[in-house]
């Protein structure tokens, strides 16, 4: 038999004061005519307000990746009412740590504290937040682990600054995500009973799926070309300036295949409807991470098609005002729908998050469940 | 008036001449009926115990399970030649029973609880009672009484441990994992009342061990009522 695992603390953080469309270049550069006229055009598409960076106005980095994420765990710890020594597993996704070694996850414990405990990076994009909360789930449910904390987090800002595009052979691809991401974290704790206090989050199952096998790279770094060739990756240039200079330190995003992201996730949301795991007439809120307004309205669409009364107010994202965070963006979304108590007891919620890397899907399925109660 | 009762009527027990298991048997089921009215197993019957509860229980059953093959060795090293056979069960039980405790700490700390705590933890009232009266037991020589106790300890394994492994699982929504201590005692203690059952109706067991015998498994199973009615009673 196997325990069940509850969210039973959230937690966010988002680096300095929000920064407006406007103000991104000031923080960014970029001022130049043409790339003002890319910013402008990718910020009208994605419909993003306002974000955070872990940047001062002088393009310099004011916290740690490692920062960020202890920050959005202690706010899940402070949230349940318990310390870092409570903690059985810690696991991180991000998609770039501060540094090369060792694994994130390792460095955000360092940061943390706490006791003796078992780690997890799941490196990836977006959906490596689903990998994370898989394992810490899983080991709540096997009994291995009390109570676990799972964290997305990320830094993507000092990938983004100007400096990174002087100087560098110019990709158009590598301009879509630079308008896209910015900074933040993201935290849960999963443990094996629900709070005593407060409603909790019942994790129904929690299910991720590649489609690598049938598609190309689509957003990377690293890679010189269209696919990895030995001898040709980032690490194999003469040395990592050059590599650099080739454009290989840039994030891009192969912008033309996304349409075809977007109908995969959708194939993958009928396949969770087929199976049984998710009940049409009994799904209550949909928290799906996106990078852009145009998915938002064709998943929408496509999505209130097939779920009945499934209406704006059932549909919660906080893209436009906490941005694009990759990894941590569900947790960030999850805890403002949590702390604003748009999830009331016995309501069900589908986390949806597609991932662009090379098509891979993340999705759980939660219930608001209430206190146990004892008779004692 | 017989010359075995007194002036005022009492008349002292005298030896009872049914059969050893059958005698168990009755004292198993006075045992039932006492762990019936523990409060804690009136509450896990109800589906009224919380985690807290169960780790309560772990915490009482651990102080004194440490014990369980240090009284069994003792008790081996005080068969005489005469009992060898006896001897070399306690001493392969003993070997069997003591890392025992290493299941149980694993599920406390499996279900939230500190090793340091539970390590430093003291035995209750019951579970004196129960590790002095089995200690001064296997300080006899050729102490046969005690096959009493592991009947009733064993039963408890063998017949009680995996009910409420299966209770704590369904009220609580434990994981396999976080009962290890209770389930394993359901397939060990069968095995071992097997051996045992084997031990009491041999020749090793003559009237005069008989009685010892009941009569340790009575007191035990008062003993272990009273560790588990009075949790964290120290």
């Amino acid at each position: 038999m196997a325990a069940t695992a509850y969210l039973t603390g959230l937690g966010r953080y988002l680096p300095g004061e929000p920064v407006s469309n406007e103000e991104v270049a000031s923080r960014l550069g970029g001022l130049d005519r043409r790339t003002e006229r890319i910013r402008a055009r990718i910020q009208k598409a994605n419909g993003i307000r306002q974000r955070y960076y872990a940047m001062d106005t002088a393009g310099q980095t004011t916290e740690l990746n490692e920062e960020l994420a202890v920050h959005a765990i202690r706010g899940a710890l402070d949230d349940r009412g318990i310390s870092a020594s409570d903690l059985g597993m810690l696991a991180c996704a991000t998609t770039q740590g501060d540094l090369l070694v060792p694994g994130f996850a390792s460095m955000v414990h360092g940061r943390l504290g706490g006791g003796p405990m078992q780690v997890l990076t799941a490196a990836g994009v977006c959906a490596s937040s689903i990998a994370a909360l898989d394992a810490a789930v899983t080991k709540v449910r096997l009994g291995d682990h009390p109570r676990a904390a799972v964290v997305g987090s990320e830094l993507a800002s000092r990938w983004l600054h100007q400096r990174r595009f002087d100087g560098v052979t110019d990709h158009l691809d590598a301009h879509f995500l630079r308008w896209m991401l910015s900074d933040g974290a993201g935290a849960a704790v999963v443990e094996f009973q629900p709070r005593p206090d407060r409603p909790s989050l019942r994790v129904d199952w929690v299910r991720q799926v590649s489609l690598a096998h049938e598609h190309e790279v689509c957003m990377r770094a690293g890679l010189d070309g269209g696919s990895a060739v030995a001898g040709r990756t980032w690490q194999d240039f003469e040395d990592v300036a050059s590599a650099e200079r080739a454009g290989l330190m840039q994030i891009r995003q192969e912008t033309k295949v996304l349409d075809e992201l977007a109908a995969a996730g959708l194939a993958q949301f009928e396949q969770l409807v087929d199976l049984g795991l998710v009940d049409l007439k009994k799904l209550d809120h949909v928290i799906c991470h996106y990078s852009t307004n145009v998915f938002r309205d064709l998943v929408f669409d496509a999505l209130s098609a097939r779920i009945p009364g499934l209406d704006q107010s059932r549909w919660f994202s906080n893209l436009e005002t906490c941005g694009n965070t990759g990894a941590a963006s569900i947790f960030i979304a999850l805890e403002e729908a949590w702390r604003t108590e748009r999830l009331a007891p016995g309501e069900t919620v589908l986390l949806a998050v597609p991932e662009s890397g090379r098509f891979s899907f993340g999705f759980a399925h939660l219930t608001v469940v209430e206190p146990r109660r004892s008779s004692r | 008036m017989s010359s075995t009762e007194t002036v005022e009527g009492y008349r002292p027990p005298t030896p009872d001449q049914t059969s050893l298991l059958a005698r168990l048997a009755d004292v198993w089921t006075e045992f039932e009926s006492l762990l019936e009215d523990v409060p804690i197993l009136r509450s896990l019957a109800a589906g009224e115990v919380s985690v807290a509860d169960y780790q309560c229980l772990l915490h009482n059953l651990r102080q004194q399970v440490v014990d369980g093959s240090l009284w069994i060795a003792r008790a081996a090293s005080n068969f005489d030649m005469d009992h060898f056979e006896l001897r070399s069960a306690a001493i392969s039980h003993a070997l069997e029973e003591h890392r025992d405790h290493l299941l149980l700490e694993r599920d406390y700390v499996a279900v939230g609880g500190s090793l340091e705590q539970l390590r430093s933890g003291r035995k209750n009232i019951g579970s004196q009672a129960l590790s002095g009266y089995l200690f001064h037991q296997a300080s006899q020589p050729n102490p046969i009484g005690l096959l009493g106790a592991m009947f009733i300890i064993e039963g408890l394994g063998a017949q009680k441990a995996l009910a409420w492994a299966e209770r704590f699982q369904e009220v609580l929504g434990l994981a396999d994992n976080q009962v290890h201590f209770m389930r394993y005692h359901q397939e060990a203690d069968a095995e071992h009342t097997g051996k045992l059952d084997a031990i009491l109706t041999s020749d090793a067991v003559d009237g005069a061990a008989a009685d010892a015998i009941v009569s340790c498994a009575r007191v035990v199973a008062r003993l272990y009522v009273m560790q588990l009615t009075e949790l964290d009673q120290i």
